[in-house]
């Protein structure tokens, strides 16, 4: 028996330094904003076509703009608004301006417990003016935190004045 | 052809001297014990973080040397907060299935246990989120989800020791291994801690208990132990000696 106490007391002590070692922070890495991804086609070839000046802003944000003149953006990351079931933004693609309106539901969702809650929303499809843009197809109506396209715009590339 | 019937000679060899061997076999007496366990690192956590409350109990009997039927029971009180949401859990979870001992029973004399535990458990609690908030570029919501009540369940694997201190006292801990197999709230709202599993935005989780536990004989049982028999050194040969087909033993 007398053998067998250091056997007890390591099996004590081990058991202590695992409850010390179970103990670690955790940090936030993943994406917590639930953007609308839209991506860029040119109407007559139908292919992938990023406009060559984009300047997004949200009706009623002022001068608080998304993209600002912006080349080469594929796609663009639309937030929508949590607090609302609807919100609008003015889309300038080449110097030509149009308007897009989203209708949605809102869902709250966990992200993890390091980064906390955030929405998805489920939209309906969009209704937008046709100065520029051609047409818009809702690839997935489903706005999450994970990189997938939602809505493709098909403008016409060669109509407005490249900047 | 030689060699077949050789191999085959040394085959039966060996079978009749395991046979002797289960006859060379000494029988011991172990005691069967009802284990009242309670789970202190809980309420030791609580002690340097109010956050959390974990209570823990289980009773175990053991059917057999090895087997032991498990059973217990919990209460966890959770609160977590941090910059941009609060969250509340509290309930209740139960735990079942058989413990095995792994040690040999001339070993464990029913007073140590080295082995691994298999479990079912079913939880019962209650969540909140009582504030929430999101900001992004159309401005700053503040939310919250009312309390609901969701049932969980999940499997655990729990490896550990015991070891008898005091006459029927023994101390000892358990790792916890748990799948999650439902959290109750659906794949939108997991509940970041709830009662018996932990986090349940993960499918798997871990933990680690201590145990105090008291142990009440109630039986006693023969357990019959095979002997060990040394094997008997090889020959090396005799430089000259003749040379026997392969896998016979020169007697």
């Amino acid at each position: 028996m007398r053998k067998l106490i250091p056997g007890n007391l390591i099996i004590i002590l081990s058991g202590l330094i695992l409850i010390l070692l179970s103990c670690t922070p955790g940090s936030c890495f993943e994406e917590t904003e639930s953007f609308l991804k839209v991506s860029f086609y040119d109407s007559t070839t139908k292919k992938l076509q990023a406009p060559d000046s984009l300047t997004i802003y949200g009706i009623n944000m002022g001068t608080n703009t998304l993209y600002n003149k912006t080349t080469k953006v594929q796609p663009a990351l639309l937030p929508l608004n949590s607090a609302a079931e609807s919100c609008s933004f003015v889309i300038i693609i080449n110097g030509i301006t149009d308007t897009l309106e989203f209708r949605y539901t809102n869902h709250p969702q966990l992200v993890s417990k390091e980064c906390g809650y955030t929405f998805y929303h489920v939209i309906d499809t969009p209704t937008f003016t046709t100065n520029n843009i051609s047409y818009i197809y809702l690839a997935r109506n489903l706005i999450t935190n994970v990189n997938e396209e939602n809505i493709r715009i098909f403008f016409k590339y060669h109509a407005g004045t490249h900047q | 052809m030689r060699r077949t019937y050789a191999y085959f000679l040394s085959i039966m060899l060996v079978l009749i001297s395991s046979q002797g061997n289960t006859s060379a076999q000494d029988t011991i007496q172990i005691p069967l014990k009802i284990k009242v366990g309670l789970e202190v690192a809980g309420p030791a956590a609580y002690f340097t973080n109010k956050n959390i409350l974990n209570t823990e109990g289980y009773i175990s009997v053991d059917l057999n040397e090895k087997k032991s039927l498990f059973l217990s029971a919990g209460y966890l009180k959770y609160e977590y907060s941090q910059y941009n949401y609060d969250y509340l859990n509290k309930g209740i979870f139960v735990r079942t299935g058989i413990d095995f001992n792994l040690m040999k029973p001339d070993k464990a004399q029913g007073k140590y246990w080295a082995g691994i535990g298999l479990r079912y458990g079913l939880s019962l609690f209650s969540s909140e989120i009582p504030s929430f908030q999101k900001e992004n570029y159309w401005g700053k919501v503040i939310s919250s989800i009312p309390l609901k009540t969701y049932w969980g369940h999940f499997l655990e694997v729990a490896p550990g020791v015991r070891a008898e201190i005091f006459r029927n006292f023994s101390m000892g801990w358990s790792v916890s291994l748990r799948m999650l197999l439902y959290s109750g709230t659906g794949k939108d709202l997991k509940p970041i801690y709830f009662p018996g599993y932990g986090n349940g935005a993960k499918p798997v989780s871990a933990g680690l208990n201590y145990f105090l536990v008291w142990n009440i004989p109630y039986k006693k049982i023969k357990v019959i132990m095979k002997k060990e028999v040394p094997e008997e050194p090889e020959e090396t040969p005799t430089p000259g000696s003749e040379q026997q087909p392969a896998g016979i033993r020169r007697f």
